[in-house]
């Protein structure tokens, strides 16, 4: 099993949750985050702002849809045909073990 | 060393504290979150659509339905894992849907700030300065 962490803009969430959903992928947790990138902030005239808001989701899937899920996070998070500054970043890591607590079984 | 991350429903939250505090594994970082899981999880929607409401029904359709739940994190040595895996199952364990999920996660290396020692010894939790 893998986590995928996608960081992307508050509002683009409700387009990657439905797209999640439309995808067969419906468990996920969200949470409010504040982060600046590799472009340290956003210059805006005088005034730089370095902790942008950001929304986290984070989901648990099989190896095997790894790919699947993070093109379609790709997909419906990018802003314009290219893509922006800003529109956040994926990171995957391993997860070894998964209990579901309503049954107390190791599973997904 | 082994991250325990935990999703479960606000209302278990001391309890919880107090099982971990118990089985001698205080330390946690705990957050608001909203998520949402396999299935239907909007009760009071499936509850108005089972008594057959129309506005109810119309609103089943497979938007997302966000609810709140808390996490914990808890970064713990490998020996621990069994111990804090199954504490907080027995205290979460209500047998319906909603009760949540725990994810197991390698660490590679923790490091005390206030004394900046790295690995096990980093999350190695002091009873003595407990004590005092």
């Amino acid at each position: 099993m893998i986590m995928v962490r996608a960081i992307v803009r508050p509002e683009k969430i409700d387009e990657v949750l439905s797209a999640l959903m439309y995808a067969g992928f419906p468990a996920v947790t969200k949470m409010d985050v504040f982060g600046r990138g590799k472009q340290r902030g956003m210059k805006i005239g005088e005034i730089t702002y370095d902790e942008l808001p950001k929304e986290l989701i984070f989901t648990v899937v099989k190896d095997e849809d790894k790919d699947f899920v993070t093109e379609t996070i790709v997909k419906a998070a990018r802003t314009g045909s290219k893509g922006a500054f800003g529109d956040g970043k994926i990171f995957i890591s391993p997860v070894e073990e998964a209990y579901t607590i309503s049954s107390g079984q190791k599973q997904l | 060393m082994k991250e325990v991350l935990a999703i479960i429903r606000m209302n278990k939250m001391n309890e919880t504290k107090r099982a971990l505090a118990d089985a001698g594994v205080s330390s946690l970082t705990a957050r608001k979150v909203v998520g949402r899981g396999k299935g239907k999880v909007d009760y009071l929607l499936l509850q108005g659509a089972e008594e057959g409401y129309d506005e109810a029904i119309q609103q089943l359709g497979p938007g997302p339905k966000l609810i709140p739940k808390r996490m914990i994190n808890m970064v713990v040595p490998d020996a621990k894992v069994d111990l804090v895996v199954k504490t907080i199952i027995k205290v979460n364990k209500t047998g319906s849907p909603g009760d949540g999920k725990i994810f197991v996660e390698p660490i590679m290396d923790a490091i005390r700030v206030r004394t900046g020692e790295a690995g096990d010894a980093a999350i190695v939790e002091e009873d003595a300065v407990l004590a005092k």
